[in-house]
């Protein structure tokens, strides 16, 4: 492995291809069987630069990998297809960087699945609920409908969920995914069609899952987790697509809308925990080596490969179940503070999406049909209209993204577009991304300037961690409007509707 | 070591160091883009390892708040070093997870098998209780990520990032 290259020789392997596009050449990392690609605009490319320039003059005492790094040693896994892409919101993370996607072809017997490349929190994803009220409806309560909210959903370090569950019910919950909330009453009908996978992953299977994961899930189902996790609600500040956003039940400026955002918990890091720990067992006994031990990784079709496959699928569902148990405790909410019924106030699911996950796809390679394991790391499957896999009544519009955005910003709601499916194999970014340490954030922002700042713009907050204030302010993250903006301009999905916040609750 | 009667008692005196009885703080938080690297170090590996433990618990609540009422045990097995260390944290933070929610005030190895690769410590601390410890942050996962164990210097430094 080549010590470190001065920060000029590592811009030769560097190509900017247009305004937003930049090349990372074979050569960058050792081994790489691809190309590797980054989307970004001035902000967002000065920022990756930055990074890299920071690594090539630390000692690597306590350093850590700039995301650059990490885009290309995941081109240098066996079976990686075309490309490894750094979408806008990249940032670095463990193995694989967040925001970083790659698809493995199937049908070649060196490819391998990475735990890495999905992340540790399998399936964190966001939904958003509509309704039918209006922002003047909501304002007047709006302190009372973020307390009752906060009131039923479990939230932050050591909270655990309401929903009565025992051993057997975990077990069924995490093959049946969103069929089994639909079962107990907790899901609607209609909330199974506006749902990645319908909700369901039908590989999983809990015998492939260790005691140790279910242990930890068992306490959290139904509980929406602390960091960057949430659950806003939000008004529909501007609508960039009229067709799209009917489709999706909305309609004008104003109107409120509920956005969910959350993953598997303690459940899905084990089963990453654990499928990492196989595997490197795994990759010694069969030689297999990659750039950075945080890349572990299994041949897909061996035993490791398809024991995680089928852990990750009940991570997946353990997601959708827990989504939509705080989708049927929100429901709740507004229907006690508004005094009718969730249905009343039309309380659908426009669509729920997944930004950690690995799924199985058909997709154009050279022309040709191809089956790949696309692992989506930090970023959202995005499919174009008329694709088979999404709901008949986005048929015409594509598919709806959600781009959940930081504490008291913005969000949006992104379609799915053919460039993204031929640039990207259909994917999209998925938020912000940091720009901040967590430390430097403590450091530099003061607990009660943000709280005001949020008073400030009319955002109630309710948050069971304080420290967790200055950590997530949206001066620690990159700006989502850029990274969304970007997208838009390099084609792999199209804006449909912005949305702002009104009240917050956080873990 | 047992708490007898179980009253908090800040003498409380700790293994065979027996270095007096108030708690050390021989871990820092350092910068991360996304989540937090923990920094320990001790007189020697071992000290590095229980404070390293500590610090993740101090990083999930107030740690000043946590008593030694009770005390819980774990045990870690690895194929080297950095496995070991990773392990040793895992079993911690399922400890705080699930059954027995243990959050501990202190760490102590009482067995450290570096042939073998294996670890049995004993934490003093009790059931999280939120109306007792504030909530501080979550820790998701421990990570193999910039993973670094310095034996060869007097401080043992050792650097962890946790998934947040």
């Amino acid at each position: 492995m080549p010590e470190n290259r001065s920060y000029n020789d590592e811009l030769n392997f560097l190509d900017k291809i247009d305004a937003n596009t930049w090349r990372i050449k074979k050569g960058f990392v050792p081994n790489m069987k691809v190309d590797g690609f980054f989307y970004v605009n001035d902000l967002l490319e000065k920022l990756m630069f930055d990074e890299l320039r920071q690594h090539s003059r630390a000692a690597g005492f306590g350093g850590f990998l700039p995301a650059m790094k990490q885009i290309a040693n995941v081109a240098a896994l066996p079976g990686i297809v075309q490309k490894s892409v750094g979408l806008p919101d990249v940032h670095a993370g463990y193995g694989f960087a967040i925001g970083n996607l790659a698809a493995f072809d199937m049908s070649n017997p060196e490819a391998v699945v990475s735990p890495g490349g999905v992340g540790f929190d399998i399936n964190c994803g966001v939904r958003l609920l509509r309704t039918n009220l209006d922002e003047r409806d909501v304002q007047p309560v709006k302190d009372e409908l973020a307390q009752a909210m906060f009131d039923h959903i479990p939230v932050g370090v050591g909270s655990k969920g309401v929903i009565p569950m025992g051993a057997r019910d975990l077990e069924e919950a995490l093959e049946m995914g969103v069929d089994w909330s639909l079962r107990e009453g907790y899901a609607w009908a209609e909330d199974k069609e506006h749902c990645e996978e319908y909700g369901r992953m039908l590989n999983a299977d809990q015998s492939a899952v260790g005691s140790k994961a279910k242990k930890r899930g068992l306490p959290q189902l139904g509980t929406l987790g602390a960091g960057n996790h949430y659950a806003e609600i939000q008004v529909v500040d501007e609508i960039f697509d009229d067709y799209a956003s009917q489709r999706m039940g909305i309609d004008h400026k104003g109107q409120v809308v509920v956005m969910i955002h959350s993953g598997s918990r303690g459940f899905g890091h084990q089963v990453a925990t654990d499928a990492l720990v196989a595997m490197e067992k795994a990759m010694k006994r069969d030689k297999v080596l990659t750039n950075d031990r945080q890349l572990a990784c299994a041949r897909i079709h061996s035993p490791e490969g398809q024991e995680y496959l089928k852990g990750m699928a009940c991570a997946a569902n353990f997601a959708w179940v827990n989504r939509s148990s705080m989708t049927f405790l929100s429901r709740q909410a507004f229907a006690k503070v508004f005094n009718t019924t969730p249905d009343d106030l039309d309380m659908q699911l426009i669509y729920d999406v997944s930004h950690n996950i690995a799924k199985m796809e058909e997709h154009i390679v050279d022309g040709k049909q191809t089956t790949l394991l696309v692992h989506r790391k930090g970023s959202t499957r995005a499919f174009p209209p008329h694709h088979p896999l999404i709901p008949v009544d986005y048929q015409l519009s594509g598919q709806p993204v959600l781009i959940g955005g930081t504490m008291g910003t913005c969000s949006y709601v992104l379609t799915g577009t053919e460039k993204g499916m031929e640039q990207t194999f259909g994917t999209t970014c998925h938020g912000a991304g940091r720009a901040w340490s967590r430390a430097k954030s403590r450091r530099n922002l003061d607990y009660q300037e943000v709280l005001d700042r949020l008073a400030e713009l009319g955002i109630s907050i309710r948050v069971a961690s304080p420290k967790l204030v200055m950590e997530e302010a949206p001066e620690s993250y990159k700006n989502v409007t850029d990274v969304v903006n970007t997208c838009h301009a390099v084609g792999i999905s199209k804006k449909a509707i912005k949305l702002r916040p009104i009240a917050v609750i956080k873990g | 070591m047992e708490e007898e009667g179980a009253e908090y008692d800040p003498e409380w005196e700790g293994g065979e160091e027996g270095d007096g009885g108030e708690y050390v703080c021989k871990y820092e938080y350092l910068d991360h883009t996304a989540d937090v690297q923990l920094h320990s170090w001790g007189s020697d590996l071992k000290e590095a390892f229980e404070q390293c433990a500590v610090g993740m618990f101090g990083y999930m609540t107030e740690i000043e708040t946590v008593e030694p009422l009770d005390t819980y045990e774990t045990e870690a097995q690895a194929d080297d070093m950095e496995n070991l260390l990773y392990q040793f944290l895992d079993e911690w933070l399922f400890a705080f997870s699930a059954e027995p929610f243990f959050i501990a005030r202190d760490v102590k190895i009482v067995e450290f098998d570096r042939e073998n690769f294996r670890i049995k410590s004993v934490g003093y601390g009790e059931t999280f209780d939120l109306s007792k410890h504030p909530q501080g942050t979550e820790v998701k996962a421990i990570t193999y990520s910039a993973m670094q164990i310095h034996e060869e210097v007097d401080t043992n430094d050792v650097y962890v990032v946790l998934d947040i």
